[in-house]
């Protein structure tokens, strides 16, 4: 079931502006097509490693990555990698909602038409299609011409997955997406998540374990900046190796 | 008991001292808009618009060039001091958000926009009118738009600033640059504030003489020669209710309240932009 590895983490540091020693010696590998769950107690430097990923660390000032992330054979922390570009095949969605101002329509053909897509044919497709793979087309078939406001949380959360999945990225990194969200609207984003891994891979920070049990083939637990455990999920959960995820899983602290 | 017997005397001096210091100023607002309305609409008549000043003792005298003139000024100014203004808030709120000068140029602004009138006016006097040897209304309209700018700069910014930092990191996350996020999402978000900051900075310069007194100054006949001294409502005002005819005190009056009118529309409009985008 081990499928071949997507991206490689090889002994990535990461300091914040000011020197501060976010991430320490990383090493793990992301498999194609799988979940891969980040746990761990709240500034453990799960959400910082996510945002490693799609480079978003470089939007603020003196922030300095150490290491190798390997995508598909490029280095993305190398200088002359193409930022856009990697964001386009890396995807991100966040933990609250983040509809753009503007139409459900417009919402979604956004990436598409940075990327030089203007046919209004060609965009309309892409837009059904990808609403119907984020599980919203029915309830926003008949007001893609509204504001992206006028939706639910659950539906703007969808609908940001959508406007993810609308450029075709490779990967899709989830940022505790469900944090904001009630339970009927978290159980069908996760199971959008699950289903589609069949396409893409998907990486998820989550504080909620059972989320991450629920959802994952791969775990990592974190612990001040360095990733304590990582290794499949069932093993995490039941039989970890490392006295501090136990503690952690079973609830001792954090 | 008597503690809370002394809190309650406390309350009723603290609500009697604030209502009757409210209904001191609401008093003196009524007053004033009362006093140009009863003059102001008992001296329209359709001579004032379509006419020219007419010399003294000659019936059917106007103000059409001072219409006329106020309105290229006015127009002029807010083509030079809005998109100052927001480009300059857009450069405070965005490029500049996390340094020293981004706070520094907004204390500045602040200050500006409650410096007087009259110091803007003797500003542009010193730097325009003086070295080019005569008064013209662009030095009036330069003098009205720096009074814009820092209206227009601050709203852009705080406006700006309400547009949640996730939404700009979404747009990142798809891959876009920054001056596209700019103008595609963040705009976007902040449109109808903007827009309205604007409308309420042209209110706040629409109203203003003495800038122009210094600058634009006057001028009894039509013209829309910018590069000459031009007439505008507020400067005519000025020298009509000073002068020694009623027939000029009826003009001034009518001027006052057409540009009261004016100032009112653009008020309301702009709070009712802002009632529409927020109510959701």
């Amino acid at each position: 079931m081990t499928g071949s590895i997507e991206i490689d983490v090889k002994g990535l540091d990461f300091y914040y502006a000011g020197n501060i020693h976010a991430l320490k010696r990383i090493n793990f590998p992301i498999y194609k097509n799988s979940v891969t769950a980040l746990i761990g107690p709240s500034g453990c430097g799960k959400t910082t490693l996510l945002r490693c990923f799609n480079r978003m660390h470089d939007l603020y000032p003196n922030n300095r990555y150490e290491g190798e992330i390997i995508f598909q054979g490029t280095n993305v922390l190398s200088r002359d990698i193409d930022v856009i570009d990697l964001r386009s095949r890396i995807g991100m969605v966040f933990q609250k909602p983040t509809p753009f101002p503007m139409t459900i329509f417009d919402n979604i053909a956004y990436g598409l038409r940075l990327r030089g897509m203007r046919k209004r044919a060609e965009l309309s497709e892409t837009v059904e299609r990808v609403l119907k793979r984020a599980a919203v087309w029915d309830e926003v078939k008949d007001k893609l011409n509204v504001s992206a406001y006028e939706l639910s949380g659950g539906q703007q959360q969808r609908l940001c997955i959508a406007r993810a999945l609308a450029v075709k990225p490779e990967v899709l990194l989830f940022d505790e997406p469900t944090s904001a969200l009630d339970p009927i609207s978290t159980a069908k984003i996760e199971e959008l998540a699950i289903n589609l891994k069949k396409e893409i891979t998907i990486i998820i920070v989550t504080h909620n374990m059972q989320q991450a049990a629920r959802m994952s083939d791969w775990t990592g637990f974190m612990m001040l900046g360095e990733l304590i455990e990582f290794g499949r999920t069932d093993k995490i959960f039941t039989n970890p190796s490392e006295k501090l995820t136990e503690e952690y899983i079973t609830g001792r602290f954090g | 008991m008597r503690r809370e017997r002394l809190r309650v005397i406390q309350s009723r001096i603290a609500f009697v001292m604030s209502t009757l210091t409210a209904l001191f100023g609401i008093f003196w607002l009524l007053f004033i808009i009362g006093d140009v309305l009863i003059h102001g609409i008992g001296a329209l008549n359709i001579n004032l618009f379509i006419n020219d000043p007419a010399p003294v003792g000659v019936e059917g005298g106007g103000l059409r060039n001072a219409f006329v003139g106020h309105l290229l000024i006015t127009i002029f100014a807010t083509l030079m001091g809005v998109p100052i203004g927001v480009l300059g808030g857009t450069f405070l709120a965005e490029y500049a958000r996390d340094r020293g000068i981004s706070r520094f140029i907004s204390v500045l602004s602040d200050i500006m926009v409650s410096v007087p009138a009259i110091v803007v006016g003797t500003f542009v006097y010193a730097l325009l009118v003086k070295p080019l040897g005569h008064f013209s209304g662009w030095a009036g309209s330069v003098a009205l738009a720096i009074i814009m700018i820092p209206v227009v700069l601050r709203t852009t910014e705080n406006m700006l600033s309400l547009v949640p930092w996730t939404v700009r990191e979404a747009a990142f996350a798809l891959g876009a640059p920054y001056y596209k996020v700019i103008i595609q999402v963040v705009y976007r978000g902040a449109a109808t504030g903007i827009f309205t900051g604007i409308l309420l900075s042209i209110a706040r310069v629409t109203g203003e003489a003495a800038p122009l007194l210094f600058t634009s100054f006057n001028n009894a006949f039509f013209s829309i020669n910018m590069k000459e001294p031009i007439a505008s409502l507020t400067v005519s005002i000025f020298q009509y209710a000073m002068g020694p005819y009623d027939s000029w005190h009826a003009q001034a009056w009518a001027a006052a309240f057409m540009i009261t009118l004016f100032i009112l529309v653009i008020t309301i409009l702009g709070r009712l932009i802002i009632k529409w985008r927020y109510r959701r």
